[in-house]
């Protein structure tokens, strides 16, 4: 399998001279598989634009483009690039959108294409060329891809659905795990608190815990690991329930669950080249971690499994 | 047959006064759903008071809409792995379709069919109304009251078959029918009922005139018309069945124009009102 960054960013893009090293388009992450270089895609942020272009010049000669898209959720960073995806103008394109919605929310395609209306967007979803199925997925510890590609999917902790991705090909395993924050114990610990409750107080402890648990089960043994880093430690009190991990959380987790490389992730739009480079002499230290390796994604690194 | 109007009357009113009062457990998660600083405990005490609401939530989460790996077995941990947002929206259908749901077999409206009809009218109207770019608030209140708008007929009894027959055999509309033969109509009994749960007013306005909306409806015309078009989505798509399938096609035009919708954008819904329902049935399933 061979992996390829288009997009590393969260939020929103963030281009200009200080974001050029690591990169300010938002996640778009490319996975080949197998002898036939079977093409997955991993959201559709505005990465996905550039990698539409390098499938027009490279792939497209050689015959119609097949892909499957994977979102992790819907939020607007993730899906933004859809409508700049250029093969999905190109008539004999084959698509298939996979994704989660929340319970209260519309189908997937409406969720998706909802961008392409006259308002926003010169181009009406009912008028695209290809061909674009869209399934709704949901948490699934075995779907079979074909082609010996199989994939389990892992519900995360984030304002909605969202799920994390763990794709294993001949040995290989790649896994996503963004956007999402550490589940935390959301009921009153504090037993002076009028309101509280000491079964709710424990068992949400318990939950939290055991949930963490399972999503350290989920990557566990990952050859790369691809996980939401958006935060430091220390900025994280003021960033709770915005859903995302911290790099210190982030690295602790794949250190304990066995991770051969963690690709840190969901960069803030507001870190700069330089900063991130100086976080990487203290987080991303050869041997630091025992046999993790540490980096933050950047936009065109190829890592190769 | 001639029905005895007088006392046709009498058991609907005795049918209505030994109907559940909507529960207070509805009005609390009613209530907390609509406030946005709710605590994770609050809610957890508000829904774990009601121990049938308590495992119809969690038999929602473990339905096929999430289908987790590992089952969900209490409110805590729902609240914890799906967020209170999730499990406010799903308390709160559940507890009011649970109130009217179920009240009441019956031989000429068979319950599944005319549940079936009353989320498709919901349904309808709430694709309506996001069509007219009503807030989303609004919308669930239009769902609400396109589910209720038929909550009137519940008390009828095996009697109301004949009224189902002449309706179809003269082509009539149904309420004309039931005023011939019973003496009263289903938006009239509605309108008992929904003073005795004290739904909101907008709710109760359509429960009892959504088969004579006029222009100035007192301020909730749009609203009236969007549920009223609902309802004729429904019959028109001919999902459930609650015995009313002649609209009068200058009534849907006559509606369009009150509503401000164009034909194009009634018919435009299709696609999603079939799936909406299908969501919508998990509820009628616990």
């Amino acid at each position: 399998m061979k992996v390829r960054f288009w997009g590393v960013r969260g939020s929103i893009p963030s281009p200009g001279p200080t974001t050029q090293k690591y990169g300010g388009n938002t996640a778009c992450i490319e996975l080949r598989v197998g002898p036939e270089n079977r093409l997955i895609i991993i959201d559709a942020g505005s990465g996905i634009r550039s990698l539409g272009n390098a499938l027009m010049a490279n792939d497209l000669p050689k015959g119609p483009i097949n892909a499957d898209i994977f979102l992790s959720h819907t939020h607007w960073d993730h899906i933004m690039g859809y409508p700049f995806f250029t093969p999905i103008y190109i008539p004999g394109t084959k698509l298939r959108v996979h994704g989660p919605v929340s319970f209260e929310d519309d189908p997937l395609e409406e969720v998706v294409g909802g961008q392409m209306k006259y308002r926003y967007f010169p181009i009406n979803l009912g008028e695209l060329a290809s061909d674009v199925e869209y399934f709704r997925i949901k948490e699934d510890p075995d779907i079979d891809l074909g082609d010996g590609l199989r994939l389990s999917t892992k519900l995360l902790n984030h304002p909605i659905t969202a799920l994390g991705y763990r794709f294993e090909y001949d040995g290989r395993v790649v896994c996503t795990c963004y956007d999402t924050e550490p589940f935390r114990n959301l009921f009153i610990t504090d037993p002076d608190d009028p309101a509280y409750d000491e079964a709710m107080a424990f068992e949400g402890n318990e939950v939290a815990v055991e949930q963490n648990m399972a999503i350290e089960q989920f990557f566990a043994g990952a050859d790369l690991l691809i996980c939401d880093s958006q935060y430091t430690d220390a900025e994280y009190s003021s960033r709770i329930n915005w859903g995302h991990t911290t790099m210190e959380y982030a690295i602790g987790a794949a250190n304990r669950a066995g991770v051969k490389k963690l690709a840190m992730f969901h960069h803030d739009p507001d870190r700069t080249d330089a900063i991130l480079d100086d976080f990487a002499k203290t987080y991303c230290q050869p041997g630091k971690y025992g046999d993790t390796e540490v980096f933050f994604a950047r936009e065109g690194m190829e890592v190769e499994l | 047959m001639a029905i005895d109007k007088e006392r046709q009357r009498r058991n609907i009113e005795r049918f209505i006064a030994k109907m559940p009062s909507l529960s207070t457990t509805v009005g609390k998660v009613m209530e907390i759903c609509s406030r946005t600083d709710a605590s994770p405990n609050e809610l957890n005490k508000v829904i774990s008071l009601d121990p049938v609401l308590t495992g119809q939530v969690l038999r929602l989460i473990n339905s096929a809409y999430y289908s987790l790996v590992n089952k969900v077995t209490s409110l805590t941990r729902a609240i914890t792995m799906l967020g209170m947002n999730t499990v406010k929206n799903m308390a709160l259908s559940t507890a009011i379709i649970r109130s009217v749901a179920g009240t009441k077999k019956s031989k000429a409206l068979p319950t599944t069919k005319f549940w079936a009809h009353s989320i498709g009218a919901g349904v309808s109207a709430k694709l309506l109304g996001e069509v007219k770019e009503v807030p989303v608030m609004e919308r669930e209140e239009l769902f609400l009251a396109g589910l209720l708008h038929d909550l009137g007929k519940v008390p009828f009894g095996d009697e109301y078959i004949e009224v189902l027959n002449i309706a179809k055999f003269e082509q009539l509309p149904l309420y004309q029918v039931e005023r011939d033969i019973m003496g009263i109509d289903h938006q009239e009994v509605g309108l008992l009922i929904a003073d005795k749960w004290k739904l909101n007013k907008v709710i109760t306005k359509c429960i009892g005139s959504h088969h004579s909306v006029g222009p100035h409806d007192g301020g909730h015309g749009q609203q009236l018309a969007l549920v009223a078009l609902g309802n004729i989505y429904a019959n028109i798509l001919d999902h459930g069945y609650a015995g009313n399938p002649f609209p009068l096609e200058e009534e849907v035009g006559r509606l369009l124009d009150l509503a401000g919708l164009s034909q194009e954008q009634f018919c435009g819904i299709g696609g999603r009102v079939v799936e909406e329902i299908q969501k919508a049935e998990i509820f009628l399933k616990i």
